[in-house]
């Protein structure tokens, strides 16, 4: 059964894209290192929060972030986006087929959907994601992603996902109330002023770390 | 004029959406009354907050600004659609939606009720309906291109590329010295493998907005795209993509050497990390 760790960092930074956008889609890409037989999935890198549905920059970007990934010992690991319907937790046709392509350089590739509507619920001890993973070619939902087991009946190969720690959860509301979002830069930004460090954000790293 | 009523001024003026500024601004001049400095502008700011409130789902605080709308401007229609937005905003569409029909009975060409009764309809996520709705709205107003540009985003949310790439073509006659809708235009076509017309619009972009690395990055991708296919794929690999009018081969890497050369020279003002892993990528 494939495990998959969600660290504070790599959350943080997904839900602040989706923060700084609220009007519209915004998708990222998941960085992280194989250890000890589990997924660690340590950092997130924003793409775009416009044009969602269109390629060239994806493709530009997706290559960048490789290159950037094996600089650092990691892999491209996954794929999330927040749909521009709050409503919507599923994966659109060109969401999968983005998602797709990080399957097809790396197997054990997974999706997120940001599920928006629960973030503001501050009694959830889940994060607010919904977890996909590609199996029979085609994105399955893994209904019971974050609930702490593999789930009643579900497939006897359904993926596990948990929070590296209960901060994580904390953290991420801290800075979407202190509207930390303003300090997340993506691709797109990035494309108008490169200046702007879309592959790190180290300078946001470094306020998770505190928070 | 006080500094935050011209920072006000400004963003009514670029008509950016930042409502968490726009109220941090605005609550002390609420607060102390001095938002009558303002004149006769008083009433655009009012209007500005109370659409900043319901950005920020600050349902109060927007009524409480349509309350004092109204009793400066008793049976305007401008104010009526406000109380349609807050409807909306409150989970109240019926509402809303008899408002936005009320406003149209009485003045059939107010293009805010009509654009309302779209947005509301993919609030709603029923896009079908909303893109009929627009698409008749723009059998009327053919020279919105505001209205061609949104229609071209509901299509692109239900993957109808050619239609969407239709709009912008709409949006292009009406505004092709404006590089973004070139930009827009390249990148539908770019996903519908029709590269040839790709390389011709991201050169536009650049031709039009000077070193623009969007518009460099697409440049580079797409001539070295169609470089790889004509060059190195057997022809069954091509016949997914629209390579009808491509340059020469000479003339496409020397697109691609130039693109490289501009894309280096801006990135002189990246950070160290951004800069190497864009030299790796233009290397590959």
């Amino acid at each position: 059964m494939p495990e998959y760790v969600v660290s504070s960092q790599a959350y943080a930074k997904a839900i602040l894209h989706c923060a700084k956008y609220p009007w519209a889609a915004v998708q990222g890409l998941l960085l992280g290192e194989k250890k000890e037989g589990k997924f660690r999935l340590t950092d997130a890198v924003p793409l775009s929060h416009n044009w969602t549905q269109l390629t060239p920059m994806f493709d530009v970007a997706f290559q960048q972030v490789q290159i950037y990934a094996k600089s650092k010992n990691l892999v491209v690991a996954g794929f999330y986006v927040a749909n521009e319907d709050p409503e919507s937790v599923q994966l659109s046709a060109s969401s999968s087929l983005l998602a797709q392509t990080i399957v097809s350089i790396n197997p054990e590739a997974i999706a997120f959907a940001i599920n928006a509507k629960n973030f503001k619920t501050s009694q959830s001890s889940q994060p607010a994601l919904v977890a996909f993973s590609f199996v029979d070619s085609q994105w399955k939902e893994q209904t019971a992603a974050f609930s702490g087991s593999a789930g009643k009946g579900s497939a006897k190969n359904a993926a596990i996902f948990t929070l590296e720690n209960n901060q994580a959860l904390t953290t991420a509301r801290i800075l979407v109330e202190e509207r930390a979002e303003v300090g997340i830069f993506d691709f797109d930004e990035h494309l108008e002023n490169v200046s702007l460090d879309w592959l790190q954000n180290s300078a946001l790293n470094e306020r998770i770390r505190t928070a | 004029m006080s500094s935050s009523l011209a920072l006000l001024a400004e963003i009514r003026q670029s008509s950016e959406r930042r409502p968490f500024e726009v109220l941090k601004l605005a609550e002390p001049l609420l607060n102390k009354g001095t938002i009558s400095q303002a004149g006769d502008d008083v009433w655009l700011v009012y209007e500005q907050v109370f659409l900043a409130a319901i950005d920020e789902g600050q349902i109060e605080l927007a009524k409480a600004i349509l309350i004092t709308l109204q009793k400066r401007f008793s049976g305007s229609q401008r104010v009526k659609r406000l109380y349609g937005l807050v409807n909306e905003a409150a989970g109240h569409p019926g509402e809303s939606k008899k408002l936005y029909d009320e406003i149209i009975e009485k003045d059939e060409t107010n293009v805010l009720a009509s654009k309302r009764i779209v947005a509301m309809l993919k609030a709603q996520g029923r896009y079908a309906q909303a893109i009929k709705e627009l698409v008749s709205y723009l059998d009327v107003y053919a020279n919105d291109f505001e209205g061609w540009l949104e229609l071209a985003h509901l299509y692109l949310g239900q993957h109808m590329y050619a239609q969407a790439a239709f709009c912008i073509e709409e949006v292009i006659l009406l505004q092709p010295a404006n590089h973004y809708y070139h930009l827009c235009y390249a990148e539908i076509n770019y996903t519908m493998g029709r590269l040839d017309i790709a390389l011709k619009e991201y050169l536009r972009v650049v031709e039009l907005s000077t070193d623009n690395v969007r518009g460099f990055y697409g440049v580079k991708l797409t001539a070295d795209r169609i470089l790889d296919l004509v060059k190195n794929r057997p022809k069954k690999d091509q016949l997914h993509f629209s390579l009808d009018n491509v340059p020469q081969q000479g003339t496409l890497e020397r697109l691609s050497q130039l693109a490289t050369e501009r894309l280096v020279n801006a990135y002189s003002e990246a950070n160290a990390a951004c800069r190497t892993v864009n030299e790796q990528w233009l290397k590959e």
